[in-house]
């Protein structure tokens, strides 16, 4: 290791700032906030686009380009890797800087970086509108975009451990395993999926036949949830909530454990996927064993995070960001339940193929990914711009409209999914389909489906608040001189 | 909790302090627990239970049909009954690709001039029953049975013969 030993003291005044001469590289972070309050609007406005199109198919406008089938792609893609992706890249560059107290390992990759993947969006924001697909979900986009994601996601990970190569402390805070867990996992993971012969310019076929591919698309698409929404987010938290509450986390063992056993666990589960498909019986029950074996190491984390705000409760009535953080780990909590739930084959055949797996989704996403990634933001633009924040109040008001848009989104697509599920299983006495036509079912939900809209609507105006607000704050006055750490004595 | 101690990582963790607290007893064990789970799950399938898909589809299969009714025999013929029984079955699986006035949509029209495969009653039957694979027209007899194809083909029959 080429670490090098801490100035033995005087590095942790005000509460372990950068000493004096490490100047850290807040631009790329500014640059990534931007991006992913950009791109936040955007793919959760495409998502309200299709979750209209549910109900009123005349929205698609008779034009192929806008259709259910080629939007969804874009907002899925929009979402996890504009949204979610920039502010993991936003959190990640602003908090392992000042936890290696190092400037980053080289500023040139880190701007490849930033604008090699914007560039990505954009093009996947105009090939899958086109129709162009691999077919694969979440791994849509086309073999040229999937080589440049790979050679900017390599770049990314030369500047990361590069920094952690020059840095200068000893001690790895857990925050940064979990970041690593993402660089090396979404790497292998990506790359393995996406291994195709290329037949035109637009089009390939995987390398992998049949049952084998579904198997390998599902090991892939399971655990970009598991290593892009959930360990670099749990690494976010890590960082921001001890920040936030100003309290210690409550152990530093628990995170030790729950991190091996989360990253260890988490990479079997895909199989849970393919449950009742032609994939053989055993690897499918290893795909169901392994997912229920989970649910302790992400309770885990989130009862890290909750027991870190001991002693910080009182704070829970009168400040939105502990608020916001709190409905984000028992979001994560919650779906960290159902998630394995939804895995045991018995429940599996009733909730599989059923808007219910829309709605477990959406509890992760909006309330576990999207609250988390709030109230890191909330914490980055102040630090970052050095500016007071402009109202707490319209916080409070984004943290209402936020919980109250993911309730409406995911009670009615629970009902929604039973309902199906039932409908779908339901025989009469000589053995046929009660509802034989699939519009049986679309009719029974029409109506949860205008509520699970006004439940996004509702979500994407808490954003459109906290857009406001960070404008406001931006332009606004500058932060106290208190607030800024001053070289006392 | 008062006398929990800190680590003493804050030096190197940006400020943040580190308590060490053990990990709940009630989590412990719901690890544990989760893994007895795993062991008998695994076993219940694959060591003892001797399960599989395949067995449990045929098995299942076999109860359907050990408890289902014998299928009523419908003959053949165009008579209001067997007209007014195969609109329903029309609405169920036909008009998806045909359209509800029988115009054809994905699937040709069955009221014009023109029939593919020849429009007498027995014809009609037969296309229904065994299907046109290469065009996409699914065989229906193995799926609804020979009965409701007979009077689904009745139905057809009768609209397409109207004055």
């Amino acid at each position: 290791m080429t670490a090098t030993h801490p100035e033995p003291a005087g590095n942790a005044e005000a509460q372990g700032r950068a000493p004096s001469s490490v100047a850290y590289d807040d631009w790329i972070v500014k640059a990534f906030v931007v991006a992913t309050l950009l791109w936040g609007f955007v793919g959760m406005l495409v998502g309200i686009y299709i979750a209209l199109e549910l109900p009123f198919w005349p929205a698609n406008l008779d034009s192929p380009y806008l259709t259910f089938g080629r939007l969804r792609p874009l907002h899925t893609n929009a979402v996890i890797f504009a949204f979610a992706g920039n502010v993991l890249f936003a959190g990640i560059y602003h908090s392992m800087q000042r936890l290696l107290k190092t400037r980053m390992f080289s500023d040139a990759l880190s701007q490849i970086h930033f604008w090699g993947w914007q560039l990505i969006i954009v093009a996947a924001a105009i090939t899958l509108p086109l129709g162009l697909s691999q077919g694969k979900e979440y791994a849509e986009l086309i073999w040229p975009l999937d080589i440049a994601v790979a050679v900017i996601w390599v770049v990314f990970a030369v500047n990361f451990f590069g920094t952690i190569a020059i840095r200068k402390v000893k001690h790895l805070y857990v925050a940064i395993w979990f970041y690593m867990s993402m660089v090396l996992t979404i790497a292998m993971l990506h790359i393995v999926n996406n291994l195709a012969l290329p037949a035109t310019l637009t089009r390939s076929y995987p390398i992998y036949a049949g049952m084998t591919d579904a198997l390998v698309q599902w090991w892939y698409g399971h655990n970009a949830v598991g290593f892009l929404l959930t360990t670099p987010f749990l690494g976010l938290m890590y960082y921001y909530v001890p920040k936030t509450a100003n309290r210690p986390i409550f152990s530093y063992r628990l995170s030790i454990i729950h991190f091996w056993a989360l990253v260890f666990l988490y990479i079997w589960t895909g199989p849970h996927h393919l449950l009742w498909s032609g994939l053989p019986d055993w690897v499918q029950t290893l795909g169901v064993v392994f997912s229920v074996m989970l649910w302790a190491p992400s309770w885990a984390g989130m009862l890290n995070g909750l027991l870190t705000l001991r002693g910080a409760w009182t704070r829970l009535r009168n400040d939105p960001m502990i608020k916001l953080w709190v409905v984000a780990l028992t979001f994560y909590g919650m779906s960290t339940f159902e998630g394995p739930l939804m895995s045991i084959r018995d429940v599996n055949s009733l909730s599989h193929f059923t808007d219910w797996t829309v709605g477990h989704t959406h509890s992760g996403a909006l309330g576990w990914v999207g609250m988390a990634a709030f109230a890191s933001v909330y914490y980055i633009v102040p630090d970052i711009w050095k500016k007071k924040l402009y109202s707490r109040d319209l916080i409070n008001l984004h943290f209402w409209l936020g919980t109250a848009g993911i309730v409406l989104y995911v009670v009615p697509l629970w009902v929604a999914g039973i309902t199906q599920g039932l409908m779908w299983k339901d025989l009469d006495a000589s053995g046929n389909l009660v509802h034989g036509a699939f519009m049986d079912t679309v009719r029974v939900l029409l109506p949860l489906y205008w509520l699970r809209l006004l439940g996004g609507l509702l979500y994407l105006g808490g954003l459109v608040v906290m857009i406001y607000n960070l404008v406001k704050t931006v332009r606004g006055e500058a932060a106290e001189p208190a607030a800024v750490p001053a070289p006392a004595k | 909790m008062t006398d929990e101690q800190v680590l003493g990582h804050a030096d190197e963790c940006d400020g943040i302090e580190e308590f060490d607290n053990p990990s709940p007893t009630w989590l412990n064990l719901m690890f544990l627990g989760t893994f007895v789970y795993a062991i008998f799950y695994f076993g219940w399938w694959h060591v003892w239970g001797n399960r599989s898909q395949a067995a449990l589809y045929d098995a299942q299969v076999a109860a359907a049909e050990a408890a289902a009714p014998p299928e009523a025999k419908v003959a053949l013929e165009v008579t209001p009954e067997t007209v007014a029984a195969g609109q329903k079955v029309y609405t169920a699986n036909c008009q998806g690709c045909h359209a509800a006035d029988l115009t054809g949509a994905t699937g040709p029209n069955l009221v014009d001039e023109t029939w593919i495969h020849g429009g007498a009653l027995e014809e009609i039957q037969q296309v229904i029953a065994n299907g046109v694979a290469s065009k996409g027209m699914p065989g229906w007899k193995p799926i609804i049975g020979e009965a409701k194809v007979n009077q689904v083909a009745a139905f057809v029959y009768d609209r397409s013969h109207q004055p």
